[in-house]
């Protein structure tokens, strides 16, 4: 900022009146506009997205292109080879209709135990309640590497190893959903839940038809937080399920990059088909998103 | 009539409501306590126990061993190896990630048109899995035909081999996972910077503070729930660092990029060594229980101001 300010400061006495003037106005302009800030902003926006432009210029080469030095930025024979590589030997279709199915059970789970269980703790009086609460959150710290070695033994004992039970099981309730559910359903008036009560509605009438509709903003961003990290899940998938045909995307992923590992069209393309559900979701409910963020804090 | 059924009905109602929340409460309750107890603390024990064990996955036979593993592990040059690596990621991209999106959000805060679409953009990768980045960058990194060293040939810098030499590895796979995080923790700061009021900032003119002044004299004591908050998580997360090295290194070349979290996935489903990868997990966990400690005091501290 005030960088700015010197070199207007600088500029402006050498310069003669009306050239002053008009060099004056302009840098007002500058400034005003923040036209430095929009410069260092696009430049860093070029290095987000770079990336991503490389990845889908490139799943559009053909093989000899991929590696032509120098580098085409945009395929000069745009091909479709790429993907129906991807679909039709390594069959991504299947992947896709595994990860949605694993991904909206998991989300629809932890998302309505969440709200159920956070409610409970914010809106009803008992014994234990702190403690449990905290019994709870504290599972939080302990690294996923802790208990997945374990758990993968138990999976084995219990022949689910290679199921999709086995995914979905460790992840029917989840810690910070319910803490995060408490936080929101603190702030809706009790007076409201008793006056239900007092009409002769049940507990759980109240909860699915008063407390979740009044719920929805929290429900949405959680949703969309939980179907997005679902969506990437990538170390549980890999240690526990060994059957390339109920392979995960991110697994799929991984496993094409090891098996195609000079075929960069392929793997480019394989990409892009993995990374579209959520970009989509994410340019459709941004705004969302974003403030979601803001509100949690957490990742 | 009237005055003696009223009373008579609220108290009737009274009592079957408490039971009827109550059972709502068991009903909800009950679920939550079970799967805690058996997919949370059940495995946690279980964890502690195998790593007082012999514990191969094929082998029945899993001798009591105490502490050995603890011991062996501690006295192996590769396992401290692995944690120096893990160190360096969890600083280099938790320092990174702090100072880098904290300018960042001085940048696009005072900004009007645009500001939602340059948080979209550099928010993209971190809704990106992140096999699915590592994928994109094992490529810009090719030594060969990656866009990285061929635009460094064009610019007459040195080329580097980016994932394929030990020094330049652990580097490379930092820039990646900043170029993936900057976005969500610059989201996170801009809420920070836009919660300061600005008389503080017109007093602070008046007066004749520099920019720079303003920054270290206000931005940074106002913000700094918000940069101890981020750096720490950023710690913890770098501690478990896991996917971008499964896919673009495997912990080579020289075991420059092993990392604990790697380590403890070669240890126990690749050697099967369940026990010693349980005994690994547990000195994790001690690090990460140390950074949520340092967070919650800090936290404390900060609320009294």
């Amino acid at each position: 900022m005030d960088r700015r300010i010197s070199t207007d400061t600088i500029l402006a006495p050498g310069l003669p009146r009306r050239g002053a003037r008009s060099i004056d106005g302009l840098w007002r302009l500058i400034r005003c506009a923040h036209l430095a800030h929009y410069v260092i902003l696009s430049l860093g926006a070029l290095l987000m997205v770079g990336p991503f432009l490389w990845m889908l210029g490139t799943s559009f080469k053909t093989a000899t292109e991929t590696v032509s030095v120098p580098p085409t930025l945009w395929p000069a024979h745009p091909t479709l080879a790429n993907y129906t590589d991807v679909f039709n030997e390594l069959n991504f279709a299947q992947l896709y209709w595994n990860t949605a199915r694993v991904a909206i059970v998991k989300t629809a789970l932890m998302v309505y135990t969440g709200a159920l269980v956070g409610y409970i703790f914010a809106k009803f009086q008992f014994r234990g309640r702190t403690i449990l609460f905290y019994a709870i959150l504290s599972t939080m710290i302990i690294p996923f590497e802790v208990y997945m070695i374990p758990l993968y033994v138990m999976m084995v004992q219990a022949k689910l190893a290679n199921s999709y039970l086995a995914l979905v099981l460790p992840s029917i309730f989840s810690a910070y959903a319910i803490f995060l559910f408490r936080q929101f359903m603190f702030g809706i008036p009790g007076d409201l839940i008793d006056a239900a009560r007092a009409d002769g509605a049940g507990e759980f009438y109240i909860f699915h038809r008063i407390i979740l509709p009044l719920s929805k903003p929290a429900l949405a961003t959680m949703t969309t937080f939980y179907f997005m990290w679902e969506w990437n899940d990538f170390l549980w998938p890999l240690i526990v399920i060994s059957d390339s045909d109920k392979y995960l995307l991110s697994v799929g992923l991984a496993t094409l990059v090891g098996e195609h590992t000079s075929d960069y069209g392929v793997i480019m393309a394989g990409s892009t088909v993995a990374i579209i559900p959520v970009v989509l979701l994410f340019v459709v409910l941004q705004r969302q998103i974003i403030r979601g963020i803001t509100l949690t804090g957490f990742k | 009539m009237l005055g003696s059924a009223a009373p008579a009905r609220r108290r009737g109602r009274g009592t079957s409501l408490r039971r009827a929340e109550m059972r709502f409460v068991i009903a909800g309750l009950v679920p939550a306590f079970l799967f805690y107890a058996i997919l949370r603390f059940y495995p946690l024990g279980y964890a502690f126990y195998m790593s007082l064990h012999d514990w191969q996955l094929f082998n029945p036979l899993r001798p009591f061993v105490g502490l050995q593993n603890y011991a062996a592990i501690l006295s192996d040059p590769l396992f401290r190896r692995v944690l120096a690596n893990t160190l360096y990621f969890a600083v280099g991209t938790s320092v990174i990630l702090t100072v880098l999106p904290l300018l960042l959000s001085l940048v696009l805060n005072p900004i009007g048109r645009g500001s939602t679409l340059f948080q979209l953009l550099y928010f993209l990768p971190a809704v990106t899995s992140t096999i699915a980045i590592s994928t994109i960058w094992l490529w810009i990194y090719q030594p060969s035909f990656g866009i990285l060293n061929q635009l460094l040939g064009l610019l007459n810098l040195p080329q580097s081999p980016w994932l394929n030499a030990p020094d330049s590895a652990m580097p490379a796979i930092i820039l990646m996972s900043v170029w993936g995080g900057v976005g969500f923790n610059l989201i996170i700061f801009l809420a920070g910077v836009r919660g300061i009021p600005t008389m503080y900032y017109e007093a602070a003119a008046i007066d004749g503070a520099s920019g720079i002044q303003q920054f270290r004299h206000i931005t940074v004591p106002l913000l700094s729930p918000v940069i101890t908050f981020v750096l720490v998580t950023g710690m913890i997360g770098g501690f478990n660092v896991f996917q971008q090295v499964y896919l673009m290194t495997q912990g080579g070349p020289l075991d420059a990029t092993r990392v604990l979290a790697l380590y403890i996935y070669q240890t126990a489903f690749q050697d099967m060594a369940m026990g010693r990868a349980a005994s690994m997990s547990f000195i994790l966990f001690a690090i990460v229980i140390v950074f949520t400690v340092v967070q919650l005091r800090l936290r404390r501290i900060d609320w009294e101001f």
